[in-house]
């Protein structure tokens, strides 16, 4: 088995606990680190592809650099909405924030 | 065979401190769980040759954690995020959700027939140096929307979050 087959390996694994995570918890803290951990089996994959599909082409690099802000606007913002709901319920529970439930 | 190696261990690191995040009795062990296990990818970036990237990865996540850290801290309905709970929710559901997709991302990385390149990656300095390069030349308007995006979003939280009179 490559070291490119293990890497997916290892970021599929990582972006199905993510996934769990992201679907399971009612804590808006705990949401977002599923986020993160899919974000991060992500960025694995983009890695491991640059390294051992194409090593001469840095855009591969330049995606990390893309994902690595977007993980860092989506804790930001994250803890925006975080700091907001608990201001006005004194919360952060996902179960309790069913206003725009249609 | 050594990559291969470190590969696998901090793979496996990265993977039991993800579960741990889920699993663990409170929130600010989550918080630590997921610190390791970012560390730990880091560490495959670096394992994967990837110099630059890992670095930034261990840099970026250590910070980010101390940050998720303190917010924990501060909305948790136990001062200390210490005490055990329960939080969660639909979690058949989740399980069967995330297990299908992680199958699939598998078979798709086991069966992909994936073309391996041959050449070299090169050395650290240089790596950088085409990253830089990339950055600046190729990839500059990706790399300035990115930086314009980051601005917007300080703004927008900084809105968000801000006391509003009631």
């Amino acid at each position: 088995m490559s070291v490119l087959v293990v890497s997916l390996i290892v970021a599929a694994v990582l972006f199905a606990i993510g996934l769990y995570g992201a679907l399971s918890q009612t804590n808006l803290v705990m949401i977002m680190m599923g986020v993160e951990l899919m974000l991060a089996g992500a960025m694995l994959n983009v890695v491991a592809f640059w390294r051992y599909l194409h090593p001469e082409a840095y855009s591969g690099q330049m995606f990390v650099l893309v994902l690595m802000t977007v993980m860092a606007l989506e804790m930001a913002v994250g803890f925006g909405v975080a700091t907001a709901r608990f201001r006005s319920r004194g919360s952060v529970e996902m179960e309790e924030a069913v206003e725009l439930r249609g | 065979m050594i990559q291969v190696l470190f590969v696998v261990l901090f793979g496996a690191v990265a993977i039991w401190f993800a579960y741990k995040v889920f699993t663990t009795a409170s929130m600010m062990r989550s918080a630590l769980a997921l610190l390791f296990s970012m560390t730990a990818v880091g560490a495959m970036f670096l394992a994967l040759q990837a110099e630059f990237l890992g670095v930034l990865q261990i840099m970026m996540m250590a910070s980010e954690m101390v940050v998720m850290a303190l917010f924990m801290i501060m909305y948790m309905m136990n001062p200390g995020g210490l005490a055990a709970m329960e939080m969660t929710h639909q979690k058949r559901l989740s399980i069967a959700v995330a297990v299908v997709a992680g199958l699939l991302a598998v078979g798709a990385a086991l069966f992909g027939g994936w073309p391996l390149a041959t050449e070299a990656v090169a050395a650290p300095a240089g790596q950088t140096r085409e990253l830089g390069l990339e950055i600046m030349e190729r990839s500059m308007l990706v790399f300035e929307t990115a930086g314009v995006t980051i601005l917007v979003a300080m703004i927008a939280t900084t809105a968000l979050a801000i006391r509003r009179p009631a």
